[in-house]
């Protein structure tokens, strides 16, 4: 299970931030997702099945605490660190890339909609076999799952053939 | 750079090498921007290494830090966890030599038997609620740490598992 549980991690913890979650919040999302699973192991037959049973779990947990986290503001003082403010995504990063290619790439994607981020930040983190779990997970039909990305890479090159500094000389 | 048409679609619609080398980029700038917490692999493989399933599992639903100290053994912790038929509340002491107290309370109030899971090579303890609900564990190890409370006996109710947390 250990092995398991480090293949799939990444993939979740994407999950949760993709919500809006902090560091923090998303750690125990991603923690209280599996505890719930482990109820639920005799009833999943494949690891497509449990790849896909964690990331809708973890999506639902993080919808929870995120409507609970606006519901509940915390009282002033409560935090105390930066990691108690909700994250609205992955950072700029452009101080930590140091690639003039790897900032236009990070720039663009920064751009999409969420839905396209949320995709393409999952499916990037899978291997093939996945992809059914992933279309399941995101509540899209099976079918669908390969136009919506074609069409955020797509989105996600236009971007990029537009700045210079990745197309350019 | 021009947009490729799209092959045959569906859920394993095709990628020409271009899409492939972006997903693969965005994956590693992913990994370097917004890594896991190192310690979330450890913390949840010990948290579902428990020897039976049946258990309700309660939600950190808040977590304060109290105490004027600057450093963290100055200030005393404490964790709500709720599950449907149980809240459980711990407050967390700092005590000499690296070592914690663990305050807790059972709402609605019960005397039952609450277990500390210890990582390995630590063995597990056992303390009673009181029949206010207190209980408490002395000179504990920092490190992660799980509680268990167990039903009251005779009923159908399953255990409460909380999830691992940071002593």
């Amino acid at each position: 299970m250990r092995e398991v549980v480090a293949q799939l991690n990444p993939l979740l913890w994407r999950v949760a931030r993709a919500q809006g979650l902090a560091t923090e919040e998303a750690a125990d999302v991603v923690q209280t997702s599996w505890l719930e699973l482990v109820r639920r192991l005799n009833d999943i037959r494949s690891p497509q099945a449990l790849t896909a049973w964690l990331i809708t779990a973890t999506r639902r947990e993080a919808w929870r605490v995120r409507e609970q986290g606006r519901r509940y503001a915390p009282p002033a003082g409560a935090a105390d660190s930066l990691d108690a403010v909700p994250d609205p995504g992955p950072r700029p990063g452009d101080q930590l890339l140091t690639d003039e290619r790897d900032r236009a790439l990070w720039r663009a994607f920064r751009l999409l909609p969420d839905r396209c981020r949320e995709l393409l930040r999952i499916v990037a983190q899978v291997s093939r076999p996945d992809y059914t779990a992933v279309a399941e997970a995101l509540g899209m039909p099976v079918g669908s799952i390969g136009p919506t990305r074609g069409r955020c890479l797509a989105k996600l090159r236009a971007l990029l053939a537009a700045d210079p500094s990745w197309s350019g000389p | 750079m021009t947009v490729p048409a799209e092959g045959p679609l569906g859920a394993e619609g095709l990628l020409d090498d271009g899409d492939q080398a972006i997903l693969d980029r965005l994956a590693v700038l992913d990994d370097l921007l917004d890594p896991p917490p190192p310690g979330l692999d450890e913390q949840v493989s010990f948290a579902i290494a428990l020897e039976s399933v049946d258990a309700e599992v309660a939600r950190l639903s808040e977590q304060l830090t109290a105490g004027s100290g600057a450093r963290s053994s100055e200030r005393t912790h404490s964790i709500t966890f709720e599950a449907g038929s149980r809240t459980v509340l711990i407050s967390i002491v700092a005590q000499p030599e690296g070592q914690v107290r663990i305050d807790g309370w059972l709402a609605p109030a019960a005397a039952l038997q609450v277990e500390l899971r210890l990582p390995e090579p630590a063995p597990s303890r056992t303390a009673t609620a009181d029949e206010a609900g207190r209980f408490v564990f002395d000179r504990v190890p920092r490190g992660i740490a799980q509680l268990l409370v167990q039903p009251p006996p005779g009923g159908t109710a399953p255990r409460v598992v909380t999830p691992a947390f940071t002593l």
